[in-house]
C-alpha cells in the first residue's frame, strides 16, 4: 500500500516537488501503478540471471587523450555561467 | 519503387532539382503541419543549403549515395548541432546540443537533406505523443485520431508525406507503434545495431534508434547506412550484413512462427488481420508454426519496472545548471532551486516514471521489483532464444488495437500502458523487429504486424517484410496529405 509519506519520500530522493492538491491523485496512480508491478510477484516461471544484452561486454577504447570541446561551447546553454564556470546561486 | 528510390531517380534524371523539391516539402509542412502537428521546429535554411550542395554535385554529374538529396526528419530526442533538441520538454527548452548524434553525422555525410525535428512524448514516454508539451501530432489517415508514440511526430510526418523517411527511437515500441497507427513501416533493430550516441537517454538498456519509413526497401536503404560501429556507444556492435540485396529471397520453406500468447486480448480486427497475412505467407510456401511462449505475460510490468528505475537515473542530469530550463520562482539554496526546476520541467509522465523508477529502486524494494524484474528478464531473453531454435520468424500484432481518439489515452496510466503489451517484450530481449501495415478497420484506420526476428537478423525480417508488400501493396496506402512523387 502506497501511502502519502510513501510519495513524500520517493518525491524528495526524486529531487521532485508534489504541489498538496496533486498529492491524493498522485498517490492514488502510484498505488495503481505499484499494484500492476506488483504482477511480476506471481510469477510462476523461473527466474534466470540477467547479466547483459546480446553478450555485449564492456567496450573499453585506447587510453588516448582526445582534444576536449572549447570551455565556451560547452557553457553556450548554461543558465547562468560567469568567468568561465556554470553559475550556482546560493539564493535568488 | 520506395519513396528513396523515387526521389533519387527524379533528381538523377534532372526531372526536378533538390532544391526544388525541397521547396515542396517545406510548402506542404506549411500547409498540413497546423492540422498535423508532426514538426516542432523546421529548419528551411539548412534544408535548402544543403540541397544546393546536392544540385551542385548532380551538375556536376557525379552519382549520388544512397540517402543524398532525400527529405527527411529527426525525433526530437536526436542531438542535432546548433538545432534545437528538446524531446518535447519544458526542462529542454532552447537547448541547442553542440555536437551531432552519430546517426545524424553519418545522413549529413551524405547530404540527407533535413526538413526539421519532429513532434514526440516527452523524453519517449508515452503511447499517443500527447505527452509533448507541444500538445501530440495527429494521425494523417484521421486528424481526430492520435498519431501513436513516442515517435508521433516521425510516423505522421512520412505517413503524411512531409517526409519522405525519418528516424524515431524505440524503447517500448516507440518506432513500431506509430508506425502502426499511421499505415507505415517501423524497424526497431537489434540492441547494438544503431549507435545512440547523442541520442537523449531515457532507458539505456532499451533504447534504440531506427527508421521510420512509407515501404520496406526504403527502411532497408536507411538501416544500412546507419548500422556502423561507433566507438562513443560502449553497446555498439555494428551490423553484420546489409540488408538490402536479400530483400527479395525466396521464402519458400521458412518457418514463421505465431505465440498464441501474443494473440491473447488482441481486438479481433487486429487478430483477423494478422491471421490473414499469415495465410498470405503460407500460400507464398512459408509454413505457420504455432508455439507458446507463457514467459510474455510478464513483459509489461517488468518493462515498466526497468525503464522508469533506467529513466529515474538518466533524468537525474536535469538540475538547471548545465542547460536547459531553471526556475524563474526565488530559491533557498541548490536543493531547493533543482527540485523547483524539476518540478516546473517535467510533465506528469516523466514526473510519475521517476518516481516509481525511485521507488523500485530504494531500499527494501530493490529486491522486489528492481532485481526480480531483471531476472524475469532473463527469462524472457531466454524464451525467445528457445523459440528461435524451431522458427526463423515471430508474427505478432504490433499493437492490440488501432489508433485511439485524441484525449482517449491520457485518463488511465495503468490502461495505457497495456497499448505496448505486444511490442516491450522485443525491447526486453533485445531482439529487431519491424512493423508493417497489414490491413485496416472497418473505419479506415491501419493495422500493424510485426514480424520479430533472431538478434541481428534485420536481412531476415525485412526480407520477410518486403514479401508481405509486394504481395499485399494495398495495404500500403498514401493519405491525402503532402508531397506526392
Amino acid at each position: 500500500m502506497i501511502t502519502r509519506e510513501d510519495v513524500e519520500n520517493i518525491a524528495l530522493l526524486s529531487k521532485l516537488f508534489v504541489p498538496e492538491d496533486e498529492m491524493d491523485n498522485l498517490t492514488q496512480s502510484m498505488q495503481e501503478i505499484v499494484s500492476f508491478a506488483d504482477t511480476i510477484n506471481n510469477a510462476d516461471v523461473e527466474g534466470v540471471e540477467f547479466d547483459n544484452i546480446n553478450n555485449l561486454s564492456n567496450a573499453l577504447r585506447e587510453d588516448v587523450v582526445k582534444p576536449s570541446m572549447p570551455k565556451e561551447e560547452i557553457l553556450k546553454n548554461a543558465p547562468e555561467q560567469a568567468e568561465d564556470h556554470f553559475l550556482v546561486r546560493k539564493h535568488s | 519503387m520506395g519513396q528513396i528510390a523515387k526521389i533519387q531517380a527524379m533528381l538523377q534524371n534532372g526531372e526536378i532539382s533538390c532544391v526544388e523539391l525541397t521547396k515542396k516539402y517545406l510548402k506542404a509542412i506549411e500547409e498540413a503541419n497546423g492540422e498535423l502537428n508532426a514538426y516542432v521546429t523546421v529548419t528551411p535554411d539548412e534544408a535548402l543549403e544543403t540541397a544546393k550542395k546536392v544540385d551542385e554535385k548532380i551538375a556536376r554529374g557525379e552519382k549520388l549515395l544512397p540517402l543524398e538529396g532525400v527529405p527527411m526528419t529527426l525525433k526530437d530526442n536526436i542531438s542535432t548541432n546548433g538545432i534545437e533538441t528538446t524531446c518535447c520538454s519544458k526542462i529542454l527548452e532552447g537547448y541547442k546540443p553542440i555536437y551531432d548524434a552519430k546517426v545524424w553525422e553519418i545522413l549529413k555525410s551524405q547530404n540527407a537533406v533535413l526538413l526539421g525535428k519532429t513532434n514526440m512524448d516527452e523524453f519517449a514516454m508515452g503511447s499517443s505523443c500527447e505527452n509533448s508539451c507541444f500538445g501530440g501530432a495527429t494521425n494523417p489517415f484521421n486528424t481526430d485520431h492520435v498519431s501513436g508514440g513516442s515517435s508521433g511526430g516521425v510516423a505522421s510526418a512520412v505517413s503524411g508525406d512531409i517526409a519522405a523517411f525519418g528516424l524515431g527511437s524505440d524503447t517500448g515500441g516507440s518506432i513500431r507503434q506509430p508506425a502502426s497507427f499511421c499505415g507505415i513501416v517501423g524497424l526497431k533493430p537489434t540492441y547494438g545495431a544503431v549507435s545512440r550516441y547523442g541520442l537523449v537517454a531515457y532507458a539505456s538498456s532499451l533504447d534504440q534508434i531506427g527508421p521510420i519509413t512509407k515501404t520496406v526497401e526504403d527502411a532497408s536503404l536507411v538501416f544500412d547506412s546507419i548500422s556502423l560501429y561507433d566507438e562513443n556507444d560502449s553497446t555498439s556492435v555494428g551490423k553484420s550484413e546489409t540488408t538490402f540485396d536479400k530483400l527479395d529471397n525466396d521464402i519458400k520453406g521458412m518457418k514463421i512462427g505465431i505465440a498464441r500468447e501474443y494473440l491473447d486480448g488482441v481486438r479481433d480486427d487486429v487478430k483477423e488481420a494478422v491471421l490473414s497475412a499469415a495465410e498470405k505467407y503460407k500460400e507464398m510456401g512459408a509454413e505457420i508454426v504455432y508455439f507458446d511462449l507463457p514467459a510474455l505475460k510478464f513483459a509489461l510490468p517488468v518493462y515498466y519496472i526497468l525503464a522508469c528505475a533506467e529513466a529515474s537515473s538518466n533524468l537525474g542530469r536535469y538540475d538547471g545548471i548545465r542547460y536547459g530550463y531553471k526556475t524563474t520562482q526565488s530559491y533557498e539554496g541548490t536543493h531547493d532551486m533543482i527540485c523547483k526546476t524539476r518540478s516546473e520541467g517535467f510533465g506528469e509522465e516523466v514526473k510519475r516514471r521517476i518516481l516509481l523508477g525511485t521507488y523500485v529502486l530504494s531500499a527494501g524494494y530493490y529486491d522486489a521489483y528492481y532485481k526480480k524484474a531483471q531476472n524475469l528478464r532473463g527469462t524472457i531473453i531466454k524464451a525467445f532464444d528457445d523459440a528461435f531454435k524451431n522458427v526463423d520468424v515471430i508474427l505478432a500484432p504490433t499493437v492490440p488495437m488501432t489508433a485511439f481518439k485524441m484525449g482517449e489515452a491520457v485518463s488511465d496510466p495503468v490502461e495505457t500502458y497495456l497499448t505496448d503489451i505486444c511490442t516491450v517484450p522485443i525491447n526486453i530481449a533485445g531482439l529487431p523487429s519491424v512493423s508493417v501495415p497489414c490491413g485496416f478497420n472497418s473505419k479506415g484506420m491501419p493495422i500493424g504486424m510485426q514480424i520479430i526476428g533472431d538478434k541481428f537478423k534485420e536481412s531476415t525480417i525485412l526480407n520477410v517484410a518486403y514479401k508481405y508488400q509486394q504481395a499485399c501493396p494495398e495495404n500500403f496506402k498514401d493519405t491525402k496529405w503532402g508531397v506526392k512523387l
